[in-house]
């Protein structure tokens, strides 16, 4: 449609002024369309400023200036971040709390960065990461006050759940695409029509099933904790998914890399270990890296489970007598915290894309 | 100790219905050096797959250094490990360097200690003569250095035997020649050569006798003075004719 | 003895037989553990409880029901509403998720911001979260009391949205929804159906047209039919005292799902959008501009066709996808299908018997989904092998 280039018919580079005129105002339509929308998002934003700036009251306690203000009350933030945070942790060892949580940010960051990029040293940086984050949470050592998983909540919570899915369901998932791309046709089969029949369903039904209906048919010693229960079914559901991303990676592989592999008398494990996985996990890096933001975001399901996560802590927040006016204010912060996290995330996925595309012979 | 390579008995190959290898028998002694040619679809390639089992045949005996490739999956392993193959997409490793392309194997495989597969391939890669590129990547290489590589790293296994699925077809033409050198002194060393290409030249500087293939059968076998001089089939009369006329 | 063991295809088999063993094994061991927990509580395993009637109440149903209705029953209704969900969300995801997909690549720099700024609001934050806020939301509208309508006939309390509707019976408006599907569905076979690739175009045309009239006279026909006796033939919301009378009454529940599906929903199909019309080659925008088409008809004619047909595999997934979604009701207390199924669990306690009900529901219906969109893109996808695009 519009032409995009900057050169004007002399040949120089056009001013700003007409880079500008070039974006939002190259034809009739053009005008039209861009002032009204120009208009209606003036409109809007002077709306959202008002209401979140302007009228607004800041700083802790204030309540009683929030009811009579019109603008948001962001006091309900400064009163409460703590239980959105941390949840029911106990006050003192809260700090426990903050410190894991950013070990774990740590280690996602440090997962992005290519030195990482090595099945044995993101091996150990996960796990290290969250045997300190659980160390941290878990108490009873080191002189430190157990706290239970009961007590566990807030971000915390959301945290560790997502980083036990994603620590327990990266290594089943690499098992299903093996089994799904195995050459005995009993086997590819059956695990094909697993993974299909799993990513047929819901994850909130597969969620619920663990929690509540696991215990009727697993014997007495499988039980369990309710929260490990569900960190199991999330991490099979996350393994059926990332499974197909894996086999999408090693579908890409040229086939010769096998037969290369097999001519110079490798056997399947090696095969598979030194040069199927580590091509194929190159080739499926941005899905996996949107797979693990999406299981990020869809943690916050298991709010409905009766866990005090995130979500839940925000509802309790803004949930008294004293702020539950101000629920919209306590929405917008978990909203940001989310938004923060994922679109970071997805940000450096879109990197990634375009880095290794361009690497790529 | 076995007197031949290869003894291929009444081997029969299909792919589904279609018979792709008609009832091959073929000879190939230690020290030999067979090339095999044909036209496309004559099933070269597929014959030569067979051997190191990348291709299964349905009836007939293939032996391989005195080892029967059978069902029995070490029968399988060992002579993998015995024989070389270099193929036409070179099929280098792309996430690993040079070096660790050619130590991989031997180390996993033969079980011998890092220090030592590096000596044996900077050897071989000595031997090929690009040395210096031990510590770069394949996509950094040309096709014919990356060619060298790829016969370096089948022979840092130490094989009896060195198979090559038309190794320089995929070459433009002025790296041909500096792969076909390397095959010579490889040829000139002794090794026990099965080369499937369209070389002639090289067919007739090294080859000790040239197996003429069409629709999936052995047509013709000679030493390379009869066969190129006096051929008799009339198949392979027009193969030659169209080969070797321009 | 050994060399049996180190057969490959002794090895195959046994490999197989163990791993399809080891499963039969643990689902047998699955339903064996559970029937005799049942049991141990007194609970008859089987599906006879399906003929018992619930006694509790469902809050929304387009259907008959009352507390005395069979489990059944409830079920069939709990599935209507995730369909009836899935449906609406599903068609107003695409309109908006086009619309923003068309605004981000029209060149127009406000369009291409403000569309940009969406997606990445709603495709960022959970859809529990969003569905909580609008929910919150419309709860916070004023009282039916106070609230005034909007051009006469809509209007938006606390308490649902009321528009005007058709009185008619709920019988009847099945049956227009079932000549509706069967209509396109008609008109889908023949389109796709071998026995009719030998006819050309234009036959399959006429037929189409001509099951879209018997269809829109079936549909007419129903509506004079099944016309509710001694009632106005629409029903418009007045506002009389403390409530609204007549008209239809959206609850806030249905309403705020609606909604967050969705504008979710619209995010992400505007992404699926964009990268459709970004993998359209330049060329084509060329051919039509040398051919002195307008720009409009350009995008309408060329590159919209086009960008459709390149991602609709991608939109089958992301529509079942979407559809699992619906299940977020629950968190409102939206009596969906896996509502129903979960407070039928708490009543009944046939735990298992419901669970496989559940997963079977959603199973066929994804299925049926991605079937019938599959046979859509067959229908509708670039022929031929020497494609040069």
């Amino acid at each position: 449609m519009s032409i995009s280039n900057s050169v004007s018919h002399d040949g120089m580079r056009t001013s700003m002024f007409g880079a500008i005129r070039k974006k939002y105002f190259a034809t009739r339509t053009d005008i039209i369309v861009s002032s009204v929308l120009a208009v209606a998002v003036v409109w809007l934003l002077v709306n959202v400023i008002d209401w979140a700036f302007v009228n607004a009251v800041f700083g802790a306690g204030k309540r009683e200036e929030c009811l009579a203000a019109e603008g948001a009350c962001w006091s309900v933030i400064a009163s409460r971040w703590r239980i959105v945070l941390f949840g029911l942790y106990p006050f003192e060892e809260q700090w426990r709390s903050g410190v894991a949580c950013l070990i774990m940010v740590i280690v996602a960051v440090l997962s992005c960065v290519p030195y990482f990029w090595n099945a044995k040293r993101l091996t150990v940086l996960w796990l290290s990461g969250f045997g300190i984050f659980y160390v941290l949470m878990r108490g009873g050592f080191l002189g430190l006050t157990p706290v239970f998983e009961q007590n566990w909540g807030g971000l915390a919570l959301t945290v560790f759940i997502f980083a036990a899915v994603c620590i327990l369901g990266m290594p089943l998932a690499i098992v299903f695409a093996l089994l799904r791309r195995s050459e005995l046709p009993w086997i590819s089969r059956t695990m094909g029509l697993i993974i299909d029949t799993i990513r047929s369903l819901p994850l909130l039904t597969i969620m619920f099933t663990f929690a509540i209906v696991s215990p009727f048919v697993l014997p007495d010693w499988a039980i369990g904790d309710k929260l490990y229960r569900v960190i199991v079914g999330y991490a099979i559901f996350f393994a059926c998914y990332q499974a197909e991303i894996i086999r999408g990676g090693i579908q890409a592989l040229p086939a010769g890399q096998e037969e290369a592999a097999k001519a110079l008398g490798m056997g399947y494990w090696h095969r598979v270990g030194y040069i199927v996985l580590p091509q194929a996990f190159r080739n499926a890096l941005p899905p996996t890296i949107n797979q693990i933001v999406i299981t990020f975001k869809e943690t916050s399901l298991v709010t409905i489970i009766g866990f005090f996560d995130v979500m839940a802590s925000g509802r309790a927040a803004s949930g008294n007598a004293e702020w539950s006016f101000a629920h919209v204010e306590v929405y917008f912060f978990v909203a940001l915290i989310f938004f923060v996290f994922v679109f970071s995330l997805s940000r450096y996925g879109a990197y990634l894309e375009r880095r290794l595309g361009v690497g790529r012979r | 100790m076995s007197e031949h390579a290869i003894l291929i008995r009444n081997m029969n190959k299909y792919y589904g219905s279609f018979h792709v290898l008609k009832n091959i028998n073929l000879e190939v002694k230690r020290g030999e050096r067979i090339v095999i040619c044909g036209p496309s679809g004559s099933g070269k390639s597929t014959l030569i797959r067979c051997i190191n089992r990348l291709e299964e045949h349905q009836s007939g005996d293939i032996e391989v250094m005195g080892t029967m490739l059978d069902e029995n999956v070490d029968h399988i392993d060992e002579i993998r490990r015995e024989a070389g193959m270099v193929f036409q997409n070179f099929n280098l490793f792309p996430h690993m360097t040079i070096l660790e392309n050619c130590t991989l194997a031997p180390i996993l495989v033969r079980k011998i200690d890092r220090v030592e597969a590096e000596k044996t391939a900077m050897e071989y890669l000595a031997r090929v003569k690009i040395p210096e590129q031990a510590n770069k990547y394949p996509g950094e290489l040309s096709g014919g250095q990356q060619q060298r590589v790829a016969i370096a790293r089948a022979l840092c296994m130490n094989p009896e035997l060195m198979l090559f699925d038309e190794p320089t077809s995929a070459l433009d033409p002025e790296m041909i020649s500096e792969v076909l050198d390397v095959m010579v002194g490889l040829a000139e060393d002794g090794m026990t050569m099965v080369c499937v290409t369209h070389e002639m030249g090289f067919a007739r500087q090294v080859a000790d006798r040239v197996v003429f293939m069409a629709d999936g059968q052995v047509i013709e076998q000679g030493e390379p003075e009869t066969f190129f001089e006096n051929p008799q089939n009339d198949r392979t009369k027009t193969f030659l004719s169209q080969v070797l006329g321009h | 003895m050994i060399a049996i063991l180190k057969n490959r295809h002794v090895r195959d088999t046994s490999f197989q037989a163990g791993f399809v063993g080891a499963l039969i094994i643990l689902i047998v061991a699955l339903v064996v553990t559970g029937k005799s927990n049942l049991e141990a509580q007194g609970l008859t395993s089987g599906f006879d409880f399906l003929e018992r009637s619930t006694g509790w109440r469902i809050s929304f149903s387009l259907i008959d029901y009352t507390t005395s209705s069979p489990y059944w029953l409830a079920l069939v209704v709990g599935l209507l509403n995730s369909v009836f969900l899935g449906a609406i969300s599903l068609s107003f995801a695409t309109f908006i998720g086009v619309a923003v997909g068309v605004m981000r690549t029209s060149g127009n720099g406000m369009a291409e911001l403000i569309g940009t700024t969406f997606v990445e609001i709603f495709r960022n934050v959970p859809l529990i979260l969003q569905l909580l806020f609008w929910y919150s939301l419309l709860l916070s509208l004023p009282s039916p009391r106070d609230a005034e309508p909007i051009l006469g006939a809509f209007a938006f309390t606390g308490r649902g949205i009321y528009i005007p509707g058709l009185n008619i019976t709920g019988l009847s408006f099945f049956l227009i929804v079932l000549a509706l599907v069967a209509g396109a569905s008609v008109s889908l076979w023949l389109s796709t159906a071998d026995r009719f690739k030998a006819a050309s175009v234009a036959v399959r045309r006429k037929w189409k047209f001509y099951a879209w009239i018997v269809t829109a006279i079936v549909v007419i026909a129903t509506i004079w039919w099944g016309r509710l006796p001694e009632t106005a033939f629409f029903s418009i919301p007045e506002h009389r005292g403390l409530n609204y009378r007549e008209g239809i009454r959206v609850s806030p529940e249905l309403f705020a799902c609606i909604i967050a599906i969705s504008i979710y929903g619209a995010a992400y199909i505007a992404e699926i959008i964009r990268s459709g019309f970004n993998a359209i080659p330049a060329g084509q925008g060329e051919a039509g501009h040398a051919l002195g088409l307008s720009r409009w008809q350009i995008f309408t004619r060329i590159r919209l066709p086009l960008a459709i047909r390149i991602v609709m595999p991608t939109l089958i997934n992301q529509y079942v996808w979407l559809f699992k979604a619906t299940t977020i009701g629950i968190a409102i207390s939206f009596t969906d299908f896996f509502m129903v199924v979960s407070t039928a669990i708490n009543q009944s306690g046939q735990t298992l018997e419901l669970i496989a009900i559940l997963m079977g529901g959603f199973l066929v219906i994804n299925y049926s989904i991605a079937w019938v969109l599959n046979r859509v893109n067959d229908a509708i996808k670039l022929k031929g092998t020497q494609l040069r695009i």
